[in-house]
């Protein structure tokens, strides 16, 4: 059923590929999905906030207005909703799917390693058709990876300044040797400049997601909501024998699983 | 014991024109600076009297004299007047009668005969390079000098930014290897740094005062520095911290912000990024401080403020490596257009390389590589 109104959602569009025989595959969880869109929803309210809180750009009208007074509360209130979904995303790098795994996201293999090249040949217009991959693909897990550095950097900087504001005894000896490290002025900025970063990513990863989206026609937009993937049969086989080390286990894994993905017609 | 040691406080401050209301009300703004409840007055008030005028001598190194300007000239009575009178002072450069051998020698004594008693103030900070050439007094350089004079006090007092940590002299590119005093002579006995360009008397009295009553220090920080001045956020005591939570703020010089005494966040006040009690304590006899005054901090109690906290009208330091005056923002907002403008040149390189793609390229995307 979902094969069929998968592929009957593909337009047939002159510059697509036509949707081979395809799988549905539970990629991401909801741990991941969970922790996505809280970091998008954060993110967006940490930028807005925090823009202002840099340069104020709403001019306060009236006697009761607290327009600061909000800013500052909704960034604090994002920010450690932020930190609970990187957190929910660091234990699942460790007790996730392989799709989760920390090992997609440092391209330490010497298969992942000249997948990150065919994937970059891609992107530099070197080849004609995109490399697929189930889940995370080199480039894009090394991009993620980075995203992750950023987002623990700006918790860090950003407990440091929360810390001088709030003159906890606690809050300072917990990160109390960042501003020792670097001036607290240095550390406004890092944390002030990474959202730039954040926003150079958002570009990025729109684009890309929508470009997958209609190149692979793997249903990878709506993955993140509702975790699945539509990964044509031979893909899936030749990934499930990456795992279990032989082609005929995996081709007997690939049949099981396509039977129990695919409800009954 | 001197003859000017028997006589009463009171009688030497009456001497002065300075009434017992006037020396209680000292008092009470000792204790109020101190963090202390009121009923410690009456223990202050009652340790002072019975004060037997330890010796204190004030070192000035490279400095601008600023601090001892800020101590003997506060107000009338000045804070400098009281403790003029509480404590002997045997040497101080700018206030002393003695010059060359005879004031040399003063201080000489006072190393000598009161060993480990006396209190020592520092002001200025300690060239190091060069062997310390670029400081020296009666033929010894200024590290020589602290060395001595400072590992031999009872307590040691560092007073103004240069003391703390070589302040403006230490400032980038520092030319005289400059340092502070904790930096210049590390271990001296008994450290208390009152960092401020300058630094506040009403502070630097408290802390005497407290010796006095208590013969201890006061509760320090991690910089050395005593918790009652250096431990709440400027941007937390000052009164124009209501505009900045409403979001009133002063937009440019003059401008109907500044004159309605809006918040200064916009034009670079480092009132959130500084700890000091400047706004309850002030200046000039608690008549006005920097924001009162119309002007934003600029953080001069911190640690380096000079290289850190500048520029001191705009909101984050400048971005390293990136010429004078380019800013974190300039540089986002042009990578954020140009990943922006790489995006679109990449969908117009999609829709080209998918309109020539050959036919018999494989439909089928590549199999993965994992």
């Amino acid at each position: 059923m979902f094969r069929t109104i998968h592929t009957a959602a593909a337009p047939d569009l002159p510059w697509k590929a036509t949707t081979k025989d395809q799988v549905r595959v539970y990629v991401w969880e909801w741990p991941i999905r969970f922790s996505h869109w809280v970091m998008v929803i954060t993110i967006v309210s940490l930028s807005i906030t925090g823009y202002y809180m840099h340069a104020p750009y709403v001019s306060a009208r009236g006697h009761e207005a607290y327009v600061m007074g909000w800013m500052r509360f909704v960034h604090i209130l994002s920010a450690f909703a932020l930190m609970l979904g990187m957190l929910v995303r660091l234990v699942w790098f460790f007790i996730g799917n392989k799709w989760a795994n920390w090992n997609q996201f440092i391209p330490t293999s010497k298969k992942r390693l000249k997948g990150f090249v065919a994937v970059g040949k891609y992107y530099g217009f070197m080849a004609w058709k995109p490399v697929s991959y189930i889940g995370h693909n080199p480039v894009a897990g090394f991009a993620y990876l980075v995203i992750y550095a950023m987002v623990i950097t700006e918790i860090l900087t950003g407990f440091a300044l929360f810390s001088f504001v709030v003159g906890s005894p606690t809050l300072t000896f917990l990160i109390g040797w960042l501003p020792r490290l670097i001036n607290i002025q240095y550390l406004r900025e890092i944390h002030f400049f990474i959202m730039f970063g954040f926003w150079m990513f958002f570009i990025h990863h729109i684009y890309t997601a929508i470009l997958v989206s209609i190149e692979e026609q793997s249903g990878l937009m709506d993955s993140i909501f509702s975790g699945f993937k539509y990964v044509p049969e031979d893909h899936l086989a030749h990934d499930l024998a990456e795992t279990e080390g032989s082609e005929e286990a995996a081709r007997e894994a690939a049949a099981l699983s396509a039977s129990s993905h695919k409800p009954a017609a | 014991m001197s003859d000017l040691d028997q006589v009463a406080l009171r009688d030497v401050l009456a001497a002065r024109g300075i009434s017992r209301r006037q020396f209680v009300k000292f008092c009470s703004l000792m204790t109020a600076t101190l963090a202390l409840p009121p009923r410690y007055v009456h223990a202050v008030v009652k340790a002072l009297d019975k004060s037997t005028k330890p010796v204190l001598v004030w070192l000035e190194f490279q400095d601008c004299a600023g601090n001892s300007e800020s101590m003997l000239r506060s107000g009338h009575p000045s804070v400098g007047d009281f403790v003029l009178d509480l404590l002997s002072w045997e040497y101080h450069e700018l206030i002393m009668a003695g010059s060359g051998h005879h004031a040399e020698a003063a201080l000489d004594r006072v190393v000598n005969e009161c060993k480990g008693e006396y209190i020592c103030v520092v002001e200025g900070a300690i060239p190091m390079q060069d062997g310390g050439v670029y400081c020296t007094i009666g033929g010894k350089t200024a590290l020589d000098i602290a060395t001595r004079v400072c590992s031999n006090a009872a307590i040691n007092i560092a007073v103004g930014a240069c003391a703390l940590d070589g302040g403006l002299v230490r400032s980038s590119p520092n030319p005289t290897g400059a340092l502070g005093l904790s930096e210049a002579v590390p271990g001296v006995p008994n450290l208390i740094n009152l960092g401020g360009c300058p630094h506040n008397p009403v502070n630097t009295a408290a802390v005497l005062v407290h010796y006095l009553t208590f013969h201890e220090l006061p509760e320090l920080d991690e910089y050395r520095r005593p918790l009652f001045a250096y431990g709440n956020l400027i941007h937390d005591q000052c009164e124009r911290r209501a505009h900045y939570d409403a979001g009133r703020f002063v937009e440019e010089w003059g401008d109907e912000g500044a004159r309605k005494g809006w918040c200064l966040y916009k034009m670079g006040c480092k009132g959130p990024e500084a700890n000091y009690n400047c706004p309850s304590v002030q200046w000039n006899g608690s008549t006005s401080w920097p924001v009162k005054a119309g002007h934003g901090c600029i953080a001069c109690a911190s640690p380096r403020f000079w290289d850190t906290k500048s520029p001191f009208y705009d909101r984050l330091p400048k971005v390293p490596g990136f010429g004078v005056d380019v800013k974190a923002e300039e540089i986002g907002w042009i990578g954020t257009a140009a990943v922006g403008g790489a995006m679109i040149a990449q969908v117009v390189g999609n829709i080209i390389r998918d309109n020539i793609k050959p036919k018999d390229t494989d439909d089928h995307s590549h199999p993965p590589v994992n």
